[in-house]
């Protein structure tokens, strides 16, 4: 059988058993619902789902617009003054690490309409896309270079001719990742934002009302939205340079850590590295004033500050943010750690079995842009609403990109030094041990550093929809209480722990992996 | 040929005469925990229209010697001079053509664009040059190639656009970095004569780095031997050959006495080895 028509009889294959399963009721009771309840809800309601969807998509797109431009410009910006990149790391790894779910909030108490969903998305497309704009400005073919300054070219002549257009395949490849990320982002500012229209409200609005067609139909629409986002940016990148793009942004292209980069004495290190740590509050408060808000609703850094450490309940407001961190973040970690194993183990087994690996990158390509928000009804719908809910949809946000990022590793393993293990006995078991699982070691680094932010993102939105404990929990309670300054030291504690979580796997890495 | 070691060479007048002037030239590169001299007191001038070549083992600085004259580096002591001006200056006026042993060609532009980039980085109007890059296209024999880009073209194919475009300024100085060190010993030799020949009609001032001896004596007018530990020129030999030089030199007894004697004196830095 050739390959297109066996990958038919598989999907038919998959969809009729489905089927089977959700008529019969065999798994989680009424909770998963055959494919045909799905697909006739999408044909019955197709008009209301049209409007959330066009909702939905035109905060998406018009926040992807604005982030991926300011994400393009601030790299060129970067990659022409690396000053600037260096003081400007605290805020991009904050933007890396922020989870979108604590600023939603915010964004809903300082703006209205569709801004805080377009904000909101923004925000995530403009990490992805910035890092992977300045590693493909960055690392060029240095030869040319020479050919252009010897013509006395200088660095705007190294942009233009050189940097720009090799930086194409880079930039796609950001896009790629960012379309996906834009439908989370919009999604997310919908939640706790009112607004009635958007996939978003649409979910929250069908929680209660027993219809697993319902949850798994907007689930499944907005995942294959994301989808379609992502895939076209890869045919469109594919269409524009001609040739394959990489299929993810550069593994190991996330930022290093706060802090000078070589060339600077240890005086000018300090100062930048101090530069770095300050930026993302000086932003916080120049932001604020610009927008001339309320300071009883727009909370400066020091207004938080002084919220959680010296007002009059401080103490009281740092015994609820403890609890509710105290019961996050060991969900988040064991989350994390058991969602990175199992990706571990499964690339491991496809660098033994390629087969393993051949079948599962496609799928695994298309679901780590699942919009997670979307998953997690359905997670709550077949788990119940207790620690193994947060903990099945946190495995489930870190599985697929550490799995996609894992494999792409062990892929980079020289042939050679696979042939001299081979050279002497044929046992791929002992090659993978002695070889392929050291040289990927990297890799399992930069997959934590990736995923970290997301476990924190994935066990809190389980909190907020669905166990109702932890920050999630939080957040959703102090918006209902127009708490406005827990809502801010919620956020701000948030940002801080994932920058912590982020910079301590940077630290670990550097003790364990010495280059 | 005493005339460079001359300390008074800076105020002499003859300066148009000489296009390259290398006068007590250093170089030192920091690694963590040590330096490495790659240049010491270097001394050496190139006249107008003389082909010299640079001879010497890895490590003997016959690189550098070619980026600090280019401008692409900045010695530690002494002068450069190209026409009298800073190499800086000089090559800001497009009046410098370079090419390495990696053609260093950009792999989205064709043929004929790569052959334009020094144009544009200049700020010139390609318009003005259309019959010039035409011209270099068939000296160079990529005719019919104009418009391919250079992942279609064969190692030599690419060198000769590299070496096209090196020209394509109408260049006072050809500044080479083993630019035929990537490819075979057949495809390099006929690469040799089609220089030789883009040479003698053009009579370019060119200062040739290789690691080839033959390629040395069979090109240069002169060859200037080099060594390392630290990278210094030990000896500056004249070549003795009428042009153009045919490929039957390569079996003349008086071309290997020469290429014999460079070998020797390239080995006598040897002996701790």
């Amino acid at each position: 059988m050739n390959r297109p028509l066996r990958s038919l009889v598989v999907t038919i294959t998959v969809f009729a058993l489905w089927e089977l399963v959700g008529r019969l009721h065999l798994i989680a009771g009424r909770a998963f619902p055959p494919p045909s309840a799905i697909v006739a809800d999408w044909v019955q309601n197709a008009d209301v789902y049209a409007v959330h969807i066009a909702a939905t998509l035109r905060s998406a797109s018009i926040g992807f617009i604005i982030g991926t431009t300011i994400a393009i410009l601030a790299a060129v910006v970067f990659v022409q003054v690396p000053l600037i990149e260096r003081i400007s790391r605290g805020i991009s790894i904050t933007l890396f690490a922020v989870p979108p779910i604590t600023i939603g909030p915010i964004l809903v108490i300082c703006f209205s309409g569709a801004v805080p969903q377009i904000i909101l998305a923004a925000i995530t497309v403009y990490f992805p896309t910035m890092i992977a704009s300045l590693v493909g400005l960055r690392e060029i073919d240095p030869r040319p270079i020479d050919v252009i300054r010897t013509y006395g070219g200088g660095s705007y002549s190294v942009l233009r001719f050189v940097r720009l257009r090799a930086a194409l395949p880079g930039i796609f490849a950001g896009l790629r990742v960012a379309a996906p990320a834009a439908m989370l982002g919009a999604i997310l500012g919908e939640f706790g934002a009112g607004t009635r229209w958007g996939l978003g409200s649409f979910l929250l609005g069908s929680l209660g009302q027993a219809n697993p067609g319902r949850i798994w139909g907007i689930g499944l629409a907005a995942t294959a939205i994301a989808a379609i986002g992502y895939v076209g940016f890869g045919i469109a990148g594919r269409a524009v340079l001609g040739r394959t793009t990489q299929v993810t942004v550069a593994a190991n292209s996330a930022p290093d850590r706060l802090g000078a980069g070589p060339g600077a004495n240890v005086a000018q290190r300090i100062v930048i590295s101090l530069a770095a740590l300050v930026a993302p509050f000086i932003v916080w408060w120049a932001v604020l004033a610009a927008l001339e808000l309320s300071p009883i609703i727009a909370r400066n850094p020091a207004a938080t500050f002084d919220y959680l450490l010296f007002a009059e309940h401080s103490a009281i407001a740092r015994a609820k943010l403890a609890a509710a961190f105290s019961t996050t973040l060991p969900a988040a970690g064991l989350g994390m750690i058991l969602g990175l194993a199992a990706a571990f183990m499964l690339a491991a087994l496809s660098v033994l079995r390629p087969a393993v690996a051949r079948a599962l990158m496609p799928p695994s390509l298309v679901l780590q842009t699942m919009p997670l928000v979307a998953l997690t009804p359905i997670i709550v719908l077949i788990f119940g609403r207790d620690l193994a809910a947060t903990l099945a949809v946190t495995i489930s946000v870190v599985f697929f990109p550490a799995f996609v990022t894992l494999a792409q590793g062990l892929a980079t393993v020289p042939g050679a030094a696979l042939d001299l293990v081979r050279a002497y006995g044929d046992r791929p078991i002992r090659s993978l041990f002695l070889v392929s699982i050291p040289y990927s070691f990297p890799y399992l680094f930069a997959a934590a550093r990736l995923v970290a932010p997301r476990a924190l993102l994935g066990s809190m939105i389980a909190e907020w929809l669905a166990t109702g404990t932890g920050v999630g929990q939080l957040l959703n309670a102090s918006r209902g209480q127009l708490d406005y300054g827990m809502i801010w030291a919620t956020a701000m504690a948030s940002v801080i722990v994932a920058v912590i979580a982020y910079q301590s796997v940077t630290l670990v890495e550097r003790f364990i992996i010495r280059t | 040929m005493n005339a460079e070691a001359m300390p008074s060479q800076l105020k002499s007048g003859a300066s148009h005469e000489r296009d390259v002037l290398v006068d007590s030239v250093g170089r030192r590169f920091t690694a963590p925990g040590k330096i490495f001299t790659a240049l010491e007191n270097v001394s050496l001038t190139v006249e107008r229209g003389e082909f010299v070549a640079l001879i010497g083992p890895s490590g003997c600085g016959k690189s550098t010697l070619l980026r600090l004259i280019a401008g692409l580096d900045e010695p530690d002591d002494g002068v450069i001079r190209i026409r009298g001006a800073l190499p800086e200056q000089f090559r800001n006026r497009g009046e410098l053509g370079i090419a390495f042993q990696d053609p260093a060609l950009l792999p989205w532009r064709s043929v004929r664009r790569n052959i334009s980039l020094p144009l544009e980085v200049l700020g010139r109007r390609l318009s003005e040059y259309k019959d010039r890059i035409q011209q270099l296209i068939e000296l160079v024999g990529l005719e019919g190639f104009e418009d391919s880009t250079p992942g279609q073209l064969s190692g030599g194919m690419r060198q000769r656009a590299a070496i096209a475009r090196a020209l394509v300024t109408n260049p006072s100085l050809l500044l080479l970095d083993e630019p035929f060190g990537a490819l075979d010993q057949i495809l390099r030799r006929t690469m040799n004569l089609e220089l030789q020949d883009i040479w003698m009609r053009q009579r370019t001032t060119t200062v040739l780095v290789t690691h080839g001896i033959d390629e040395a004596v069979f090109l240069a007018d002169r060859v200037v031997v080099m060594q390392s530990g630290p990278g210094r020129i030990v000896e500056k030999i004249p070549v003795p050959f009428a042009r153009p030089r045919d490929p039957g030199l390569f079996r003349d007894e008086e071309f290997h006495r020469l290429c014999d004697r460079l070998s020797t004196l390239l080995h006598a830095g040897d002996s701790h080895r």
